[in-house]
């Protein structure tokens, strides 16, 4: 029983966490993403081949290209050439 | 033991047969996968979807002014349209500033906006994407010292940059509106939490004009309620007689038909019967909790039944209607609380008590915790008539500041009974105080109320004293239901509840079966009462239903750990699909083996050949299904397939092999089941060809699982393949001193006299050797079923025998022949020295 009540509530914790997007630099030098979450406006310094996990509720993202993206969280997104590549 | 057996086999298959196809074809596999993201990137729901590169080329010019393809069209428009959404339900919310039931459902529906924003802006990713790989195809811009490149190649440029722009543009705005939706949706947060703070923490003095004041509203109020509930019930009766009076018909029906019908399905659950003298443990927390449920159940079907009726009759007026629901709502719970109560005090009957406290005890703990609801529910009562009937805020706050004195007085009364028993003492003993713990908890409980409603907390002390009654009336359910389901899960636990007792009547059901029943009822209860009283309790603490809607919904369908994706509903439906297709399989299985192929006598190897594909490609197929339906993403299942091929290649081999030789067997039929085969040292009918070895029962009923690989690699022999004719032999000795022509001219008669054995191919006789003093011949027969042969050889050795001797040819066997001096041997003797000493030395191999 108690096992059962654990494990529901588990679910009910792990319901409300997150899930979250993962972003891969794969440019030769650092790069400079502007996420937009909820109501906060972050910006995230990615260095060269560093993977970032972001946004878990969904996201904007802009890139160094400019280009500004919607993200529903649940993507994988690489950056080539300042700009995003989707796998 | 035998069908757990076969569900193994079958498992063993389709988690091979999905390995072979995953790791196969991983071309299939995602297509397979592909329903799976119908929400993602898939997203653009376009009418013209997906337009390859070279389109823009040939689009027309007006178009490229307005920079815009049909998916970013409809991308505004879709943005466009959730913008009025969100201003709609912003102003809603401004005006449902004390509705926290329609702010809740509001919440819900901003959160529903926040992801339809960002998915319209996923949705024109696709068009960026082709954008920026048509941009790349173009190449930069040549410089000023380079050629000049064609006129039509710097147009499509200049177009591209600008539907870009266009798209930025639109994320942009897109972002904004998240922003604002993120915002509202705080902003409704942080109003439901300033209402319900507001409704428990809100202050007031409490001071002797304040009472003054009241009292003398109650009159006002008093008469107010009075005028009104006449006034409704003159205008009722003069111009609604009808629908009142039907009404009211049809609610006491329900009434009766709820009652009736739930005493009369549910009697044997929920009475106590006099002449159960001993009721088992279980049988008390069964009958408390059920007799406690199915009667509240019944009457808020009724409550909501005469509800429905009354209101759609258009019976009820606006200031009457909130009366009438609260009076029933107070009606269901303090029916509730009481018949709870009533079943675990049991004051009248001792034996059904759940709890040791004493008969005195019992009935004196019933009157306060009747009282308690009672105060409690007339508190909310008058509060809704108050507000029905727009009486000033200060009589609500001295109605529940009084319901809470009360309240506390009668818990801290509840202090003073003396209901506890000692182990050895009856249940007629005067009882003894409670233990320390609880009377002080309760002293405490009740001048905490108290002292909470003095300090002017009224809307506090008002909700923990609705706690105490309703929260721990619930409380105690789902500990007596949980009791319950505990105690019917405890082996053999089952068997003697009248469920149980009805099952093994009825379906003469074993005893391990009733115990896994009772193990599923046992989870079966725990689940009806986490799901039913846990959402109860959270209602009681103020959340909505909206909350709890989204809570349950976002845990069923969408757990995330990590990146992987969990959803309860996607792996129940993935069972159930599997489950279904499994059923569909055994009942195409039967269908074709015993309409199909029965009428059109296909052969029985070939039928069950059939009968298993069918079972392997359906089973197979169903889990597939199944795994989809999940969710489990296939294409990661051949990554993992494809790294696990080497291993496979190496660990499973000898089964991989023995699974194929069995297909093949299965496709080439060299043997089928019921065939007579011989295999090395084996040999035996076939009883069962499965997926890794086939069964073969020797004659002595020894079962040999032969794997399938040995009967694909080595020779098989097989008595029984394209028909049942076999040739036997017997083997036949006599002297020299008969006479061969005629030995054989007798076996070919008492071979062809035999109604067995074939006339063509006839039998025949073959003079096989001279051996030392005998001559040996041997009788070739054939018969038409290689199965009968045993029995068709004894006869005919029996005959041959009988007529040798009828003959005097002599014995038909090799026998010594005895040095005798002629002087020794009586005329007797000689006359017939063969036929006296039938020597059982025959050497003739035994086939069956």
């Amino acid at each position: 029983m108690k096992t059962l009540t654990a494990a529901v509530l588990l679910c009910a914790v792990i319901g409300g966490a997150a899930h979250a997007a993962t972003v891969t630099n794969r440019d030769g030098d650092t790069a400079m993403l502007v996420i937009v979450e909820g109501q906060s406006r972050i910006d995230v310094a990615l260095a060269s081949g560093a993977t970032e996990t972001i946004c878990p509720m969904g996201c904007f993202v802009t890139l160094p290209s400019g280009d500004r993206i919607g993200l529903q969280g649940d993507e994988t997104v690489e950056i080539v050439n300042g700009s995003f590549v989707f796998k | 033991m035998r069908s757990a057996g076969i569900f193994t086999a079958t498992l063993i298959a389709i988690s091979l047969a999905a390995l072979t196809l995953v790791g196969g074809g991983a071309a299939m596999a995602q297509q397979a996968a592909q329903p799976q993201q119908p929400a993602q990137a898939q997203q653009p729901a376009t009418p013209s979807p997906a337009t390859p590169p070279p389109t823009p080329q040939t689009q027309p010019e007006a178009k490229a002014e307005k920079g815009a393809s049909p998916a970013l069209q409809q991308a505004e428009d879709q943005l466009a349209q959730t913008e009025r959404e969100l201003k709609r339900i912003a102003d809603r919310v401004d005006s449902a500033r004390e509705d926290d039931t329609l702010l809740a459902e509001l919440r819900v529906e901003v959160d529903a906006l926040s992801k339809q924003i960002i998915a319209t802006s996923v949705a024109t990713r696709p068009r960026l994407e082709e954008i920026k790989t048509r941009l790349a195809e173009l190449g930069e811009p040549p410089a000023d010292d380079q050629p000049p490149e064609e006129a039509i190649v710097t147009e499509e440029r200049k177009r591209l940059v600008a539907e870009r722009g266009a798209i930025n543009a639109l994320a942009a705005r897109a972002e904004s509106l998240a922003v604002e939706a993120t915002k509202l949706a705080n902003r409704i947060t942080s109003t439901r939490r300033a209402l319900f703070s507001n409704t428990l923490l809100r202050h007031t003095d409490v001071s002797a004009e304040m009472l003054s004041e009241a009292l003398s509203t109650t009159v006002d109020e008093s008469k107010a309620l009075w005028r009104s509930v006449g006034s409704w019930l003159t205008f009722a009766w003069n111009y609604k007689r009808l629908p009142l009076l039907s009404a009211i018909f049809l609610s006491l029906c329900a009434a009766l038909l709820f009652l009736v019908g739930s005493y009369r399905l549910f009697s044997p659950v929920i009475m106590r019967r006099e002449d159960d003298d001993e009721p088992t443990y279980f049988r008390q927390l069964s009958v408390a909790f059920w007799s406690t449920l199915i009667p509240t159940l019944a009457l808020t079907a009724f409550a909501g039944s005469s509800y429905f009726f009354l209101s759609s009759f258009n019976v009820l007026r606006p200031d009457i209607a909130p009366i009438i629901a609260v009076t029933l709502g107070m009606g269901v719970a303090l029916f509730f609380v009481t018949s709870l109560a009533n079943s675990v005090l049991s004051p009248e009957q001792s034996k059904w008590r759940l709890v040791r406290v004493s008969d005195r005890g019992a009935r004196m703990l019933l009157a306060p915790i009747f009282a308690m609801a009672l105060v409690n529910g007339l508190d909310y009562l008058l509060g809704s008539i108050s507000e029905a009937l727009g009486s000033p805020v200060v009589l609500t706050v001295a109605k529940s500041f009084l319901a809470s004195i009360i309240i506390g007085l009668i818990l801290m009364s509840m202090a003073l009974i003396r209901p506890t028993l000692r182990p050895n003492e009856t249940f007629d003993a005067p009882g003894r105080p409670w233990p320390r713990v609880i009377s002080v908890s309760l002293l405490l409980l009740g001048a905490g109320l108290i002292a909470i409603a003095l300090s002017g907390y009224v809307g506090l002390s008002r909700f923990i004293a609705t706690q105490i009654i309703v929260t721990g009336a619930i409380l105690v359910m789902i500990y007596i239901g949980i009791l319950t389901g505990r105690s019917v899960s405890k082996q053999g636990a089952f068997a003697e509840t009248m469920a149980g007792q009805y099952l093994e009547r009825r379906f003469q059901f074993e005893q391990v079966a009733l115990d896994q029943i009772g193990l599923l009822a046992g989870l079966g209860i725990y689940a009806l009462v986490l799901l039913f009283f846990i959402p109860l309790i959270l209602l009681q603490w103020g959340f909505q239903i909206a909350d709890i809607e989204a809570w349950v919904y976002r845990a069923v369908t969408d757990i995330k750990i990590g990146t992987i994706t969990i959803s309860l509903a996607g792996i129940l439906a993935g069972v159930l699909l599997f489950a279904f297709g499994y059923l569909v399989t055994r009942w195409t299985q039967r269908w074709i083996d015993g309409n199909v192929m029965a009428r059109s006598r296909v052969d029985a190897g070939v039928r069950n050949s059939i009968r298993t594909g069918i079972g392997y490609v359906g089973v197979g197929l169903a889990g597939l299904f199944g795994l989809s339906a999940a969710g489990i993403d296939l294409s990661s299942l051949a990554l993992v397939a494809g790294a696990l091929s080497l291993g496979v290649g190496f660990g499973l081999q000898n089964i991989v092999s023995n699974f194929v030789s069995g297909l093949i067997l299965l496709v080439e039929r060299p043997f089928k089941v019921g065939d007579w085969i011989v295999s090395g040292t084996t040999e035996g009918f076939v009883r069962r060809i499965s997926v890794r070895a086939t069964e073969i029962e020797t004659f002595q009923h020894q079962s040999i699982m032969m794997p399938n690989s040995l009967l694909i690699n080595a020779s098989v022999g097989n008595w029984t393949h394209r028909n049942r004719l076999g040739r036997s032999e017997i083997a036949v000795t006599v002297t020299y001193a008969s006479d061969p022509r005629r030995v054989i001219e007798l076996l070919q008669e008492i071979a062809i006299s035999h109604p067995m054995v074939l006339k063509n191919p006839g039998p025949s006789v073959v003079f096989t050797a001279f051996a030392d003093e005998r001559m040996t011949f041997e009788l070739r027969i054939y018969v038409a079923d290689v199965l009968t042969a045993n029995g068709v050889r004894n006869d005919i050795r029996i005959a041959i025998y009988e007529r040798f001797r009828d003959e005097g040819i002599g014995a038909p066997f090799p026998m010594k022949i005895e040095d005798v001096t002629p002087e020794d041997v009586t005329p007797e003797e000689a006359a017939a020295p063969e036929a006296v000493s039938p020597v059982s030395g025959q050497r003739q191999h035994e086939r069956t």
